[in-house]
């Protein structure tokens, strides 16, 4: 299954699934996968610049619906996880400033 | 004479992308709906499509959930005049608890125990093995250690075992700490964690006139209570009632409130439970799981349920609780509302179990009853059970300032900080949440431990999940849950 197709098979306990780096940075693919661990495990592996390969592996004797499921929230997930990094691109120095700002006037900064 | 526009100018239904985001965090909240949560505790909850559109800077600045998010501090426009200056404060007031440092102190004044509870944390002993009283030596040295910590307000809690089998050395801390406190001048109150079975009129008259509570265990009607806290020839559900009813003629009828653990024998009995404390006359309950430690442990009983099922008790709990509220019987479940105060108050709560940095050693800190410093109540409980990593030294061979500056405790403290923990990091419900180095440590042998994997993250999640659904989604609970903060 690629993050771009609807095909999906479950083969030895795994699900194969591409992913577009263009579409999702890895650090959300992580972040995304460790998320989903009580679900599956997942093996990553870089085939070039523009795709990765996961491979999720699941508990022995998983069902097919089970996986495709949890292999659906994996994909919901990914998007939560893309934007998320977004959101803290643009918030990063807000939130520094925010943090300055609360401490500014007291004692518990060492001021070198 | 001027008309009034009976509606907004075309121009405010445009959507605004002069805007800017503040900090935030979000996750799916039920199939339909996501919530959004900041740093100083607000939330609101939105479709993915309104999350989309807000990040996006298409939301049109007249619509609801625009005003929603701005009155809340998650965006800044032109008009925010003093946003920022805001939502500084507010996070500087959150804050504020971690300069305060250590101010609960407790004192495990004896490891013997007249009961033998099959759900207790801490490996009681029998009551005759004095080996397990602490001695005046290492109270005096504790208490020098407890007037070193910087908080204003200090709570020094007695625990057991059964602490009032060592009363004589309460009454020897209680009073030397007043003597100290008249020149430290701090805000200073006790707390006996008892039973109430050895509750005299000579224990009674010391705590009359002092700033001295009880807190007690009460686990449901007599059958229940005393099959979990057997009492060897006795009922442990009597001894409780007469010491709860002689505590408040004594003191006055605050001075006693009553927790519950709850066993597999509890979960189907919720009702008569909850029952049974309006009947003999509590206003609040704290509905409680099993803690992964000590008997609890040896006897497998933590494993006989699971998260999933506590909740259930928990939800079940709240809504017995609820309606109760609903009848005008004032009854409060105290989980709920450290929650509660964690979403609606600008200091959050005090609650230990829920801060990050973690509570331990900075919140609370434990004098055992042989001299050792522990980071909490639950890392004197992993000991017991050969786990020494949160043993801190002890009062007779190591400094004040050896113990809050060891590995023991900066290294779980830093390593478990919820803004850098994964998972943590970007969950909505961080900031209704804590990290419990200790249940991690004991659980996965780590003091992280994987969230997905954590009882302590599911069960949290789920508590701080249900709340915002009956605020939003319920006036009148949300009209009760308000009353509480």
């Amino acid at each position: 299954m690629s993050s771009h197709s609807s095909t999906f098979a479950l083969v030895d306990d795994a699900v194969t699934i591409s992913i577009d780096t263009r579409a999702y940075r890895i650090s959300a693919v992580k972040k995304a996968a460790y998320r989903m661990a009580s679900k599956f495990t997942a093996v990553i592996e870089v085939v070039n610049e523009e795709r990765l390969l996961l491979v999720l592996r699941f508990k022995p004797g998983v069902t097919e619906a089970v996986a495709a499921e949890s292999t659906r929230a994996f994909f919901h997930e990914l998007l939560d996880q893309e934007l998320r990094e977004h959101v803290a691109e643009e918030t990063g120095p807000v939130r520094a400033l925010i943090l300055a700002q609360a401490f500014s006037k007291t004692d518990l900064i060492r001021r070198e | 004479m001027m008309l009034r526009a009976p509606f907004a100018s075309r121009d405010a239904f445009a959507p605004s992308s002069d805007y800017r985001l503040a900090p935030f965090r979000f996750g799916a909240f039920d199939e339909a709906r996501y919530v959004i949560t900041n740093d100083v505790g607000e939330y609101v909850l939105l479709s993915r499509g309104e999350l989309t559109a807000f990040v996006d800077r298409k939301l049109p600045t007249s619509s609801a959930i625009y005003q929603a998010l701005k009155a809340r501090h998650f965006l800044f426009d032109a008009r925010s005049d003093c946003a920022l200056d805001l939502l500084a404060l507010k996070y500087r007031t959150r804050a504020e608890q971690i300069a305060s440092f250590t101010g609960l102190h407790m004192f495990v004044v004896t490891l013997r125990c007249d009961h033998s509870c099959n759900y207790c944390q801490v490996s009681r002993q029998t009551e005759n093995r004095a080996a397990f009283d602490m001695s005046v030596e290492h109270a005096n040295r504790s208490l020098d250690l407890v007037f070193r910590s910087p908080a204003r307000a200090i709570k020094i809690e007695f625990q057991g075992g059964e602490p009032l089998l060592n009363f004589a050395l309460i009454r020897h801390v209680v009073e030397r700490a007043e003597e100290r406190n008249r020149a430290e001048q701090r805000d200073l109150r006790f707390v006996i964690a008892t039973n109430l079975s050895r509750v005299t009129d000579e224990i009674l008259d010391f705590c009359r006139t002092r700033e001295i509570y009880f807190s007690t265990s009460l686990d449901g009607p007599a059958d229940l209570h005393d099959r979990n806290r057997p009492l060897r020839g006795e009922s442990s559900h009597a001894r409780l009632l007469s010491g709860v009813a002689r505590v408040r003629a004594a003191c006055g009828p605050d001075r006693v409130s009553a927790l519950m653990t709850t066993t597999p024998e509890s979960l189907g009995r919720i009702d008569e439970i909850i029952a049974e404390y309006v009947k003999h006359g509590f206003h609040s309950v704290f509905l409680r799981s099993l803690s992964p430690y000590g008997f609890a442990v040896k006897t497998s009983l933590v494993r006989k349920y699971d998260a999933t099922a506590w909740l259930d008790f928990y939800r079940r709990g709240l809504a017995c609780v609820l309606d109760l509220n609903r009848r005008g019987i004032p009854m409060r479940e105290e989980y709920s509302a450290i929650v509660l105060q964690k979403m609606f108050t600008p200091a959050g709560a005090q609650y230990i179990d829920l801060q990050s940095p973690a509570g331990i050693g900075i919140g609370g800190i434990v004098y055992n009853y042989d001299g050792h410093v522990y980071a909490s109540d639950e890392g004197r409980m992993l000991a017991e059970m050969g786990d020494l990593s949160f043993r801190l030294g002890h009062v007779q061979h190591d400094t004040y300032e050896s113990m809050l500056t060891s590995s023991a405790l900066l290294a779980p403290l830093e390593d478990s900080l919820l803004e850098s923990s994964p998972m943590c990091s970007e969950c909505p419900f961080l900031p209704y949440c804590g990290s419990d180095p200790v249940f991690h440590r004991a659980t996965q042998g780590d003091v992280v431990g994987h969230k997905a994997f954590s009882a302590f993250c599911e069960k949290q999640m789920a508590v701080v999940r249900h709340l915002i659904g009956l605020l939003e989604d319920d006036p009148s609970s949300r009209q009760v849950l308000r009353g509480w903060v």
